[in-house]
């Protein structure tokens, strides 16, 4: 009898126990986070039949299930129930609805929610899904750098609506961050940085002497970073740079533009502003600002250099972005004069150009000093090649477990990988002796920023479906004569030619022959005039001969053409046809002059349209105001919805405002 | 009867048991001084306002933007709390999308309800509601 109950017993105490594993999951948080959602639910209802929805919703797990993602699995919307429901606008955490993004709430099914937010996505208790639990895996980011999530999959520099995100790769590439640091699909960028052999021929020891101090004291443009040198290696470093041998055509090229005699400062004052420097340049701070600033100029690189540079600055650095300008000799004399009359550092002391004697054994320990610091990686300077990049890799550095990182003597901080990148954007050497990456001095939002970049940095990539890589356009170039001028030109450095090209022009030249008519263009290369007065970056004078300029129109002709744009949206009747009077009464009761001037009066954000029948192309008129957007996705003219009639009849009056370029740069 | 209190026993204990095997999570050490962010939304809303807008309206709204003065009339000044409060988000968004002409105001205020999407003017007002000056 007592072995029977002993065995009945131990039965119930099986089955107790066997029974516990489902009674631990009835007292997880989330049933009692659930039924407080179903309360807020049924108190928020607009109608009873809601408030019963609420009630009658079964407590239970919810997760999305990404197969084409990994097979990733997100049990978040388990406590965090009212991301997609809008009735929850407001709502306290965790319920509260999740903020419009490009993705949500049209498409969490197919991103879920750790794909931006990292963090555990099957984990079903707080601590473990935040990573805040001392045994969970890689923790939940921070709200702030969230959009390093837009990151994993997006590879190009920007990303729409994600401001951060964009401006941190953009500050990265501007930095050169990629010189030295890899990264999978950067491998081939190369920085701007000059080569430096001309250095001994170009500037004098004090001058390289506070630069390699502190670049950013020097010119406030400056991208190379502070390497904290002492003054020992700034010697080195000089004797070293003094110590090359220059190429024997740059130094005699500099040295008989030395010789030159003095021009006319007032002429160079006046080429120096046709000529545009400052959409490039900065003086005194006015400017783009991607080049030098020149107010000191003067002070900082030879007479005969600055001459010999202006004429050809493909031959001291073929890689720079500025024009090769058509300058007579005479000309660029003049525009020397007016910089070593005005852009002087009054301050500095008279020697500051003067070479230095160069020693030949603080020279050697220089040019170990040029390659400890990794200097080659941007500067290309003779006898140095950068095989393989001097940085670490950065792929995966977003997916770094805080507990890998070397936090050294930085006790201070907490332990996470967001708090060690900030600290290393912001101070590269403060946590060990003997570190080489240098300092950037960056202000609190551009480290916010390119922490965000780099956390978008994945081990792995993300499945093909899901990567989004920058557009591949055709960049129809030619070679020969007219790809000759381009280069010569510069063009790409602020125009687009498909995927290639910079930023600076807001005018792309892909379409070009189908936008602007030949004669006008061919006036315009010859004497360029602001399309838009009110901005910095404008169109230089490049001082071009006839010839060039007809060439370089005739390709644009026949190469950059779009077929979108109809040759003759008139279609053989005359533009007056078009109704150009309907026309004018729709540009007025349009608006059209809130931003467009005709003759004197209109506003300034759009080009002024005085002689937009001499500019434009007819074809490329009608079909930019079928929709301006299809051109330029931000482009500030609206789209107004023109009927085909409405349009043309626009374009029929837009047709008749002709005016010879002459008189529109006169009328300036 | 006793046994069913026994067993009532036993299950209080397991789930104690149960109730305590989950160690309270560690706390970790919050970065320090994240620098304040205004919200994702607003965010947004602010690049539109930047980029569409400002050229009239103004940084601020005060109607002052570089392109005002080219205005006849000129943009009306809607960071003013009496404007805020008499305009609702919808009256807001109906102004932004059909433009001056389409609610009976200026033509030269345009419709912009073919650029921008929906999501882009609900954040743009977003923004704007921010822009609201404090009552004297």
């Amino acid at each position: 009898m007592p072995l029977r109950r002993l065995f009945a017993l131990t039965s119930v105490a099986f089955l107790l126990v066997l029974a516990i594993s489902p009674a631990k999951n009835f007292f997880r948080p989330y049933r009692a986070i659930q039924k407080r959602y179903a309360a807020l639910g049924v108190a928020r209802a607009r109608s009873a039949q809601q408030a019963r929805e609420y009630e009658n919703r079964p407590v239970a797990i919810h997760q999305f299930w990404l197969t084409g993602l990994d097979n990733r699995v997100d049990r978040c919307t388990t406590c965090h129930l009212g991301v997609a429901d809008t009735l929850m606008r407001g709502a306290p955490s965790p319920f509260t609805l999740h903020p419009w993004t490009p993705h949500t709430p049209a498409q969490f099914e197919r991103f879920g929610c750790t794909s931006c937010h990292s963090g555990q996505g099957p984990a079903t208790t707080e601590g473990q899904a935040h990573g805040t639990a001392a045994d969970a895996g890689p923790p939940l980011l921070p709200v702030s750098y969230v959009e390093a999530g837009c990151g994993r999959c997006h590879s190009t520099v920007t990303v729409p609506d994600a401001p951060l995100l964009s401006r941190g790769r953009a500050v990265m590439e501007r930095y050169g961050c990629f010189a030295c640091h890899s990264v999978r699909g950067r491998e081939a960028y190369r920085s701007e940085a000059p080569p430096l052999a001309s250095e001994p021929v170009k500037t004098g020891a004090e001058w390289l002497r506070r630069w390699l101090t502190k670049p950013r004291d020097v010119d406030p443009n400056a991208t190379m970073p502070n390497f904290q040198l002492t003054a020992k290696e700034i010697e080195e470093l000089s004797h070293y740079l003094f110590g090359q041998n220059v190429p024997e055509e740059l130094a005699r090229s500099v040295k008989a533009a030395g010789e030159e005699p003095a021009g006319d400062a007032a002429n160079g004052k006046r080429l120096f502003s046709e000529s545009r420097c400052i959409s490039c340049h900065t003086v005194e701070g006015k400017g783009q600002g991607s080049a030098p600033e020149l107010s000191k100029v003067a002070s900082a690189a030879s007479r005969g250099w600055l001459l010999a540079y202006i004429r050809d600055p493909h031959a001291f650095n073929p890689r720079t972005p500025m024009p090769r300008y058509h300058f007579s000799d005479a000309e660029s004399r003049d525009v020397v004069a007016y910089m070593e009359d005005e852009f002087r550092d009054f301050d500095a002391p008279k020697d500051i150009l003067e070479p230095l004697r160069v020693n030949r054994t603080l020279a050697e320990a220089g040019e170990k000093t040029f390659r400890r610091y990794g200097c080659f990686s941007c500067h290309a300077a003779p006898g140095t090649r950068a095989s393989e990049k001097f940085g670490p890799d950065l792929d995966g550095i977003g997916d770094k477990r805080a507990a890998f990182l070397d936090f050294g003597r930085r006790t201070d901080l907490p332990r996470t990988l967001t708090s060690w990148l900030a600290a290393k954007v912001e101070s590269p050497r403060s946590f060990a002796k003997g570190l080489k990456m240098p300092s950037y001095g960056f202000s609190p939002e551009e480290t916010q920023a390119v922490v965000t970049a780099l956390l978008g940095f994945g081990a792995q990539p993300v499945p093909e479906a899901y990567r989004v890589v920058p557009a591949s356009l055709p960049a129809p170039i030619p070679a020969g004569r007219v790809g000759r001028l381009v280069d010569r030109y510069r063009c790409l450095s602020c125009h687009q030619i498909g995927d290639r090209g910079g930023d600076i022009s807001t005018a792309p030249l892909t379409f070009a022959g189908s936008k602007m008519q030949r004669d006008w263009l061919v006036d315009y290369l010859v004497l360029s005039f602001s399309i838009r007065p009110i901005l910095t970056e404008r169109m230089p004078i490049f001082r071009m001969p006839r010839e060039e300029a007809v060439e370089l129109a005739d390709a644009m002709e026949t190469l950059f053409v779009d077929p979108r744009v109809p040759e003759d949206p008139f279609q053989g009747r005359p533009a007056s046809d078009g109704d150009p009077a309907e026309g004018e009464r729709l540009y007025a009761t349009l608006g059209c002059r809130a931003c467009h001037i005709v003759g004197k009066s209109g506003g300034y954000v759009g080009p002024p349209l005085t002689d937009s029948g001499t500019r434009l192309k007819p074809g490329w008129t009608y079909t930019w105001l079928k929709g301006p957007q299809r051109w330029r996705a931000d482009v500030r003219c609206p789209d107004f919805g023109l009927t085909d009639r409405d349009a043309l009849r626009l374009t029929g009056y837009l047709a008749t405002l002709r005016q010879p370029p002459a008189q529109a740069k006169g009328a300036k | 009867m006793k046994p069913l209190r026994f067993l009532g026993a036993l299950l209080a204990v397991l789930t104690v048991l149960t109730a305590c095997s989950r160690k309270p999570a560690v706390k970790p050490a919050v970065a320090k001084a994240q620098p304040p962010m205004p919200s994702y939304e607003l965010r947004l809303g602010r690049a539109t306002f930047e980029h569409y807008c400002q050229t009239c309206h103004g940084e601020t709204g005060a109607g002052d933007g570089f392109n005002a003065f080219n205005l006849d009339p000129h943009p009306r000044d809607i960071s003013d709390p009496a404007f805020q409060k008499k305009k609702t988000d919808a009256e807001l968004a109906d102004a932004i999308q059909r433009g001056g002409a389409g609610v009976g105001l200026s033509s030269l205020m345009p419709p912009w309800g073919r650029t921008l999407s929906r999501e882009e003017i609900d954040h743009t007002i977003l923004y704007i509601r921010s822009l609201r000056k404090k009552s004297p």
